[in-house]
């Protein structure tokens, strides 16, 4: 088997978290044991709720977070090891507000050349590899002149997939992409990313919490619970059968525009996760509906990519 | 009889050359028990549009209506201290931001009283029993410890569920919630709503939600007003609307949600072309013309709601 585009193996990130101005350190792990990989050319999609981690997950993966273990390959290179312009080249990321992502007082046409600029590309070159950047995310560039300012959301987001693609990077991470643009904007650039993805043969990491999305664009599908991957599978598969009770709950949750199916009970408690005191044992169970006794003392085996006690049985 | 009737309002902003037209004509109504859906994009006037009715318009708007009664009363032409008698005591709002909307300086306790002993008057005691009552009601464990708590020491589904109880404390008749699960996870959006749901019933509420989730409208709303560039250009029945969408937007709308089922997973989504309109006061006529593929010359003249029970406004026959 060939090597997959990018492997995450055993990534942990440790905050340390004062309560007070005297209050004991306590360790917060946002990001505990995630290990991924990808095939070049597919998507894998990273689901969870607020506080689950998948944002810190996203800053470890691009090196914007020093790891507290654990590392990051992209083709078998370590990018722990290598310095940002060499990162810059294999990874690249699409951040969700395009009204604070791309800067203000810059053109278009000089915030898609960035990186080639930081690369030390030269003037013409970087001229006209950005016009055919702009071309490729559908922006005449023509407008390259402009200022994010004159430009719609979806244009924006435009703007910043044209960034994050001028060098050809291997993977794309994409964190929450759509989550600041209406609906109808959202398609457009689901639509581009699912294009771009084809003619570049592109490894996509795209986070959401919009499950509906990730359903539509990923491959494999990831879902984050408390800095863990509770439960790792094909899309399909996934999403015709959850195994995760975490997993079931969340998909149940999604209200698709069916009417007269009412609003469902997702059965999860009033009990809220809480990253700073990860509970024992499994860390899902004072909420999950059908925890027994073990799941409060031991921390449940991964079988077939999920990690519930149920499932082991 | 109907609680909210709103015909023909009409909201601009700003003045002169730079004067924007947010709300063009919108006319709806919503009866007791009822869940009303107003529902569109950005910009589309929708948050205006309840903002107007609870007369809460930023300085600078402008505000005009055909009619607007509440309960068969006029509210357009009510002084600010009648219609701040009216505000959280029959007609209460809920807002998206719960942090933003609670003070951070008092506690829940106080805050949620205060709505109470303004209105009705009453011991300050008697409304914090009330308000753990509520707080009970909608589904928060310990109320009584809650009420000596500040907002930042609760989690947004908690923040939103105080929302919807302060709302609650004068028994409102009409309550407008305007995008209150967008800021949560979809998990607490499901609790949240099915709350909602529950209280209405229960309580015999009229409730208008206002919404950008076309999946929400699907699973709350009785009735649906679609809005689009300050005008309301479909308003059905939910079943109706969801099963035969009448108005070119509201299709094209429908057309770009990634559905589970009806959509193959990477197939490519429907969209909508082009951009929403800078609605200048001389503007006329649909505001979804420049992006429709069935215009014709007569969409730039004002175009009349047809159609009934299942209203659009559209020239072309659905």
């Amino acid at each position: 088997m060939s090597t997959p585009a990018i492997e995450i193996r055993d990534l942990e990130k440790r905050f340390i978290v004062k309560q007070g101005l005297f209050g004991t350190p306590r360790h917060v792990r946002a990001v505990d044991g995630v290990t991924l990989s990808i095939p070049t050319g597919a998507t894998l999609g990273i689901v969870g709720e607020s506080g689950c981690g998948k944002s810190t997950l996203a800053r470890l993966i691009l090196g914007l977070l020093p790891a507290s273990a654990g590392s990051v390959l992209v083709e078998g290179q370590d990018l722990s090891r290598l310095d940002r312009r060499a990162r810059a080249r294999l990874i690249q990321p699409v951040f969700q507000d395009p009204f604070s992502s791309l800067n203000p007082r810059r053109s278009i046409g000089d915030i898609v050349a960035m990186p080639l600029v930081a690369q030390g590309v030269a003037g013409r070159e970087t001229r006209s590899r950005v016009a055919e950047m702009l071309e490729q995310v559908g922006i005449s560039p023509d407008m390259a002149s402009r200022y994010p300012a004159q430009l719609s959301g979806g244009q924006r987001q435009r703007i910043a997939i044209a960034r994050a693609l001028v060098l050809r990077p291997r993977i794309l991470l994409c964190d929450e992409p759509t989550s600041a643009l209406d609906v109808s904007v959202q398609s457009q650039i689901l639509n581009l990313l699912a294009d771009l993805r084809r003619s570049l043969n592109l490894t996509t990491i795209f986070i959401s919490h919009n499950l509906a999305v990730v359903e539509h664009i990923a491959d494999t599908v990831a879902v984050m619970y408390l800095g863990r991957i509770v439960e790792e599978a094909q899309a399909q598969a996934l999403f015709a059968t959850p195994r995760h009770p975490y997993t079931r709950a969340l998909l149940a949750s999604v209200l698709t525009p069916e009417p007269g199916l009412g609003v469902p009970d997702v059965g999860l408690g009033d009990v809220l996760p809480d990253p700073s005191n990860i509970p024992p044992g499994c860390r899902f169970h004072p909420r999950c509906p059908v925890a027994i006794a073990r799941c409060s003392l031991q921390t449940p085996p991964r079988v077939d990519g999920a990690e519930c006690h149920l499932l082991s049985a | 009889m109907s609680l909210l009737e709103i015909e023909g309002l009409e909201v601009t902003f700003g003045q002169g050359e730079g004067r924007v037209a947010a709300v063009r004509g919108a006319s709806f109504s919503l009866a007791r028990g009822e869940t009303h859906c107003i529902v569109g994009e950005s910009g589309c006037g929708k948050s205006v549009t309840s903002l107007a009715i609870m007369g809460l318009l930023a300085r600078g708007a402008t505000r005009q209506a055909k009619r607007m009664e509440f309960d068969g009363r006029d509210i357009s032409r009510l002084t600010e201290r009648e219609m701040s008698r009216l505000r959280g005591h029959r007609i209460a709002m809920i807002f998206q931001e719960p942090m933003t909307s609670l003070n951070p300086a008092y506690t829940i306790g106080s805050q949620m009283a205060e709505v109470r002993t303004r209105h009705l008057g009453g011991t300050k005691q008697a409304a914090l029993d009330r308000a753990a009552e509520l707080l009970g009601r909608v589904g928060i464990t310990a109320p009584g410890m809650r009420l000596g708590q500040f907002p930042h020491q609760l989690s947004g589904g908690l923040r939103q569920r105080v929302m919807i109880a302060m709302a609650l404390m004068n028994d409102p008749e009409l309550l407008i919630a305007d995008e209150p699960t967008t800021a949560l996870d979809v998990t607490i959006q499901a609790q949240i709503l099915r709350l909602l749901a529950q209280l209405q019933a229960e309580l015999g509420l009229g409730l208008l939600l206002i919404t950008h989730d076309l999946g929400v409208v699907a699973r709350v709303a009785h009735r649906v007003s679609v809005m689009y560039a300050g005008e309301v250009v479909e308003n059905a029945a939910t079943a109706d609307l969801f099963a035969a969408p009448r108005h070119p937007y509201t299709r094209g709308l429908l057309e770009c949600l990634p559905i589970p089922g009806k959509v193959a997973p990477g197939a490519p989504l429907g969209s909508i072309p082009g951009m929403v309109p800078k609605l200048t006061p001389g503007f006329t006529g649909c505001g979804f013309r420049s992006r429709c593929s069935l215009a014709r010359a007569e969409c730039a003249a004002p175009v009349a709601l047809r159609g009934a029970p299942h209203l659009y406004r559209c020239v072309v026959d659905a």
